[in-house]
């Protein structure tokens, strides 16, 4: 018997073995808690491979973040050239977004009218004027004395024209006049132009209610401008002890630095009289965000409120010679 | 030769940490040292002692892959046992038929394990499809260290001659 079992003793320690694997592999099917044995084997080994594991961990870290690193000036040339023509493309959509929504907004002020639209192509030379160069000119239909717009406000008058160009005087010109009155209390007065590029608004009498955020529009006396015209807004009051007007600083209504799109409105007005100035029901040119046509005249025996009824004895203000340029 | 299974143990340890190595390697490109180690034990060992240690290798193999507890002691075991068996028939005492050997018992192990795998985890994805890509790569090189793997434990082996080649092809039969 011994020497049957010495001689068949590898292929008999064999077949125990695998069937004690076989064992183990049939009775493990599901995750469990290792035997004691088992566990005390990994206690010992894991160290062990964590002393082989973190030096190589370590050394490939440092290959890949220095030796590795050797031959990425060419890929870094690469993506900043790629991120440059990213960022030439994301500009010119952003360009693109900002022209989509102020050429929807022009496109809602047109609305009907009947508009010649036309691009800023140039600027005044001279630092004491106030002009732009249009790409319209006379063969546009663009005549000298033609209001010039914008969806904001009023921004000229055209002041010369040529076959393809013409050149508006800015409101903010200094030889720029603009009879205006103001929305709120209806009181009457003139816009020009400072040589600095701001604007004025004078010749209001002194016991007119003047306050900062009033709304300036044109009045259309003047024969230029049509009536309703956004001029800008009060943005400071001053009144002297003295004297019989007072005056006040303006913010217009229109940024002369970004302009580039304006409309010419085709057509010269005739100069108002004083009933159809006071005549609340004339259609406005109502153009500004800021704004809106006068209240409708109240029906026939109702009071009107006082702040939007027209002085009836404010007189015109003196020395205003319109808004004519200077030409 | 208790000394030498000394050593023998202390070179399988390495080889298990080898292995570890050889994980950050490509997976196609992995080496199985330690059936390098299962097979050589079954060719330079008497008795049942080799067979204890591939087990016993295996075993711990088991614990650090996560795979079926017993799974890679009984492929190791079957590949020492394998090698004993065929030792004679195969003339597996020269490079080339050893490394040859040590390629088809790969491809042999790993058909093998997916067999076992499948028989005890129905539905197992370990299946021959999905192992083809990279056996192949990893046979090929498990092959091409089988054989100065040989040489290592033949160094180790005190009764074994340094100036023959291989230490192997001159003296074979006569240790077993």
């Amino acid at each position: 018997m011994s020497e049957l079992l010495s001689r068949f003793r590898f292929p008999l320690t064999y077949l125990v073995l695998a069937l004690l694997c076989v064992l183990s592999m049939s009775s493990r099917r599901e995750p469990a808690e290792m035997t004691l044995g088992s566990q005390a084997l990994l206690e010992v080994t894991v160290p062990l491979q964590q002393m082989v594991t973190l030096p190589v961990r370590e050394l490939r870290d440092l290959w890949d973040d220095y030796v590795a690193l050797v031959g990425l000036r060419e890929r870094l040339d690469e993506l900043e050239t790629k991120n440059a023509k990213l960022q030439e493309e994301n500009l010119r959509l952003q360009e693109a977004v900002v022209a989509s929504e102020r050429f929807e907004r022009i496109e809602s002020f047109i609305g009907e009218r009947k508009l010649i639209p036309s691009n800023v192509i140039g600027q005044d030379l001279s630092p004491w004027f106030k002009s732009i160069t249009l790409d319209q000119g006379a063969e546009a239909g663009v005549r000298p004395g033609m209001p010039v717009i914008t969806d904001s406000g009023l921004v000229g008058v055209v002041a010369g024209t040529t076959p393809r160009f013409s050149r508006v005087l800015l409101i903010t010109d200094p030889q720029s006049r603009i009879d205006t009155y103001v929305q709120r209390t209806r009181a009457r007065g003139a816009v020009h132009g400072n040589a600095d590029g701001s604007c004025s608004f004078q010749y209001i009498l002194r016991e007119q209610d003047l306050r900062t955020g009033d709304q300036l529009l044109t009045s259309g006396l003047g024969g230029i401008y049509p009536k309703g015209l956004r001029l800008g807004s009060v943005s400071a009051v001053e009144r002297k002890p003295y004297g019989l007007f007072q005056s006040a600083d303006i913010e217009p209504a229109v940024k002369f630095e970004q302009l580039e799109e304006v409309f010419v409105i085709p057509e010269r007005r005739e100069l108002p009289s004083e009933d159809e100035f006071a005549n609340e029901d004339e259609e406005l040119w109502a153009v500004g965000e800021g704004a809106t046509a006068p209240p409708a005249a109240p029906p026939a025996g109702a009071t009107p409120p006082a702040a939007t009824t027209p002085p009836a004895t404010t007189p015109p203000p003196p020395a205003t010679p319109d808004a004519r340029p200077e030409e | 030769m208790i000394f030498f299974q000394v050593r023998l143990i202390g070179v399988g340890i390495c080889l298990l940490l080898g292995q570890t190595l050889a994980q950050h390697l490509p997976e196609w490109l992995r080496p199985d040292l330690v059936l390098i180690f299962a097979l050589a034990m079954g060719l330079r060992l008497r008795g049942t002692g080799a067979l204890i240690l591939a087990f016993t290798f295996g075993l711990i193999f088991d614990l650090g892959s996560g795979a079926l507890p017993g799974l890679y002691a009984f492929l190791r075991g079957t590949a020492c046992a394998a090698t004993r068996l065929f030792d004679r028939a195969l003339y597996l005492r020269a490079p080339v038929p050893w490394a040859i050997y040590v390629l088809a018992y790969t491809v042999i192990d790993a058909l093998l394990m997916c067999a076992v795998v499948g028989f005890f985890v129905p539905g197992s994805t370990l299946t021959w499809e999905s192992i083809l890509t990279s056996l192949p790569g990893m046979a090929i090189f498990t092959a091409l260290l089988a054989a100065p793997l040989l040489g290592v434990f033949q160094r180790l082996d005190p009764e074994s001659s340094p100036q023959a080649a291989w230490g192997l092809l001159a003296r074979g039969r006569s240790r077993l």
